[in-house]
């Protein structure tokens, strides 16, 4: 059973449609990453989720609660890091205070507000700015001051819109290891939209790619991979003569593609299990010095590209 | 609870507006210049005429000086819920807002009850340093003791200033689905404040012996009345009835 389940969610603004009939299942503790080129519908379909826009069509659940019939409740059991986060605080309001009201709001105990304030602020290393107006803060500190907000009452269901925008590598890596962990040891559910395709593939146990308000693939992945019916890659990483190496693999008839780099071949192969040994004694006969034969993963990104540029459909 | 987190959002939309120079400015004006036009107005006959005519002048002016105070006491709503609802919109901060567990009861009465808290002083504080300001003037110069406010102005600072009041803040309630800007919602709410014009401005143009009736100018402040109940039921009730966090958040 899903902690996230859509079913046919639309939602149109005049005659715009900019959600199509979605359909998404992201499991309890789960990593899911929704990707997309900018005006795809990841915002709408977060909006949606934390009840901020109604379905023109169609509905969804967040754990328990059906989002058009119990918003308040979707609301409850919900963080949300909006779009844009680090401009949704209240610069006239210190750290501290903003994270004091929406603790209050999310009707955090009185008595853990403090403490749980601390412990996020000190673990964004934040705590010394706690003092500080929210506007005078960086744009990187104010993300995750606003990333703080979203953790506070800590929710069954995160929603992210773009959790490391603006964050400096290291913050980003914090923030990444934080997901993870409170996936692991809380079991929340997160439900992350990014451009940042490296971080999704490290971070996501599933991913959707959408575009124009649809779905177009969804899966880990491996299986996007596979939907795809994506060639595998093998890299050969030579010492020495590169292109002669690269000369005797695309004498082989059943080497489809071949792409040099510094000290290496990106090769596609037809029917690797059967010719890749074969490639390698060609090599090795010729006199070429391998030093590594390995299997490519391929890229988020390549796939990516491959499906907006309709290899999805 | 629905309570305390109206009160919460209440307390920070205060806050936050009190931040903005052009609120602080027009609390401070209206704060200030509500008193001294209405010892001006009242006192100020009562130094230089006598007889019947001070009795007409009176007459003419109490009942003016009254909605003056009462609409410079309103004034700072339609900037404060302005801010409180487009403003907030405009910061980006009103999302994170709308995406609490808060229901839109809540959330509408927080955003009201910041103009009403301050508001409410205002009108409270503005009477009082009316009526003891004209006291003191009056006292001061050797003359006779002029209560204000008469009973109609009581009515009108009592009973119609909170309903206009409370008419501003859901007629912004219904703007704020509708504009995308601060300064046009202050602009549109603005007019429900022409009620007070009713009680400042009818007595004396509908009396065509020139002598104000009493009378009328109960039946004119009644009108008031009226009709700050009917603008205020019905703003509240379409306020109530088309609030929704689509069309908020479909502006951004």
């Amino acid at each position: 059973m899903g902690e996230i389940v859509t079913d046919q969610l639309s939602k149109r603004f005049g005659k715009l449609k900019a959600l199509d009939h979605v359909d998404i299942v992201v499991p309890k503790g789960s990593v899911f990453g929704l990707l997309g080129p900018n005006g795809a519908g990841k915002s709408t379909t977060t909006r949606l989720l934390c009840t901020l826009l109604k379905p023109s069509f169609g509905t969804a659940r967040v754990g328990e609660y059906d989002i058009i019939e119990n918003p308040v409740k979707v609301r409850e059991i919900t963080g949300v890091l909006p779009e844009e986060g680090s401009h949704t605080l209240y610069p006239g309001m210190t750290a501290y205070q903003n994270l004091e009201y929406f603790a209050k709001l999310y009707d955090v105990p009185d008595e853990e507000i403090h403490e749980r304030i601390e412990e996020l602020l000190t673990f964004m290393e934040l705590w010394e700015r706690k003092d500080d107006n929210a506007g005078e803060l960086s744009t990187g500190n104010r993300q995750r001051l606003a990333l703080c907000r979203a953790l506070l009452h800590r929710p069954e269901v995160l929603l992210l819109d773009e959790p490391t925008s603006a964050l400096d590598p290291v913050a980003a890596k914090r923030v990444r290891e934080l997901i993870l962990s409170l996936a692991k040891k809380y079991n929340q559910t997160f439900f992350i939209n990014s451009h940042n395709l490296s971080e999704v593939q490290r971070i996501c146990d599933r991913i959707a790619i959408i575009d124009k308000g649809q779905i177009l693939l969804t899966g880990t992945t491996a299986e996007l991979r596979e939907q795809l019916h994506a060639k595998q890659e093998y890299m050969i990483r030579v010492a020495g003569d590169i292109e002669k190496a690269k000369s005797i693999t695309e004498s082989h008839h059943f080497v489809e593609s071949v792409k040099v780099g510094v000290d290496s071949l990106i090769v596609t192969i037809d029917d690797p299990y059967e010719n890749n040994s074969q490639l390698m004694q060609g090599l090795l006969a010729a006199g070429v010095n391998i030093i590594e034969f390995a299997e490519e993963e391929a890229s988020l990104e390549d796939l990516y590209l491959e499906v907006l540029n309709g290899g999805g459909n | 609870m629905a309570q305390s987190k109206s009160m919460l959002v209440a307390l920070a939309d205060i806050r936050m507006a009190l931040k903005l120079k052009m609120v602080k400015w027009s609390l401070v004006l209206s704060a200030a210049f509500g008193p001294l036009m209405t010892i001006g107005l009242v006192a100020g006959p009562v130094l230089v005429f006598t007889g019947p005519e001070l009795n007409l002048m009176i007459a003419i002016l109490m009942p003016m000086a009254a909605a003056m105070l009462a609409m410079f006491s309103v004034i700072p709503a339609t900037m404060i819920s302005a801010n409180a609802l487009v403003g907030e919109r405009e910061q980006s901060t009103l999302e994170p807002l709308l995406c609490t567990p808060l229901t839109d009861r809540e959330l509408l009465w927080g955003k009201t009850l910041s103009s009403v808290l301050i508001c409410g002083a205002i009108l409270v504080l503005s009477t009082l340093a009316s009526t003891i300001g004209i006291a003191a003037v009056l006292l001061g110069a050797g003359k006779q003791l002029i209560i204000f406010p008469d009973l109609p102005g009581l009515f009108m600072l009592a009973v119609v200033a909170p309903i206009v009041l409370f008419a501003v803040v859901s007629l912004m309630i219904i703007i704020s689905g509708k504009v995308q800007r601060v300064y046009e919602a202050y602009q549109m709410s603005g007019a429900i404040i022409l009620i007070f014009m009713i009680p400042m401005m009818a007595p004396i143009i509908f009396s065509p012996s020139g002598v104000v009736d009493p009378s009328m100018i109960w039946m004119w402040n009644f009108v008031s009345f009226l009709l700050a109940v009917v603008i205020a039921v019905v703003t509240w009730a379409i306020a109530f009835k088309q609030f929704n966090r689509d069309s908020m958040v479909s502006l951004v």
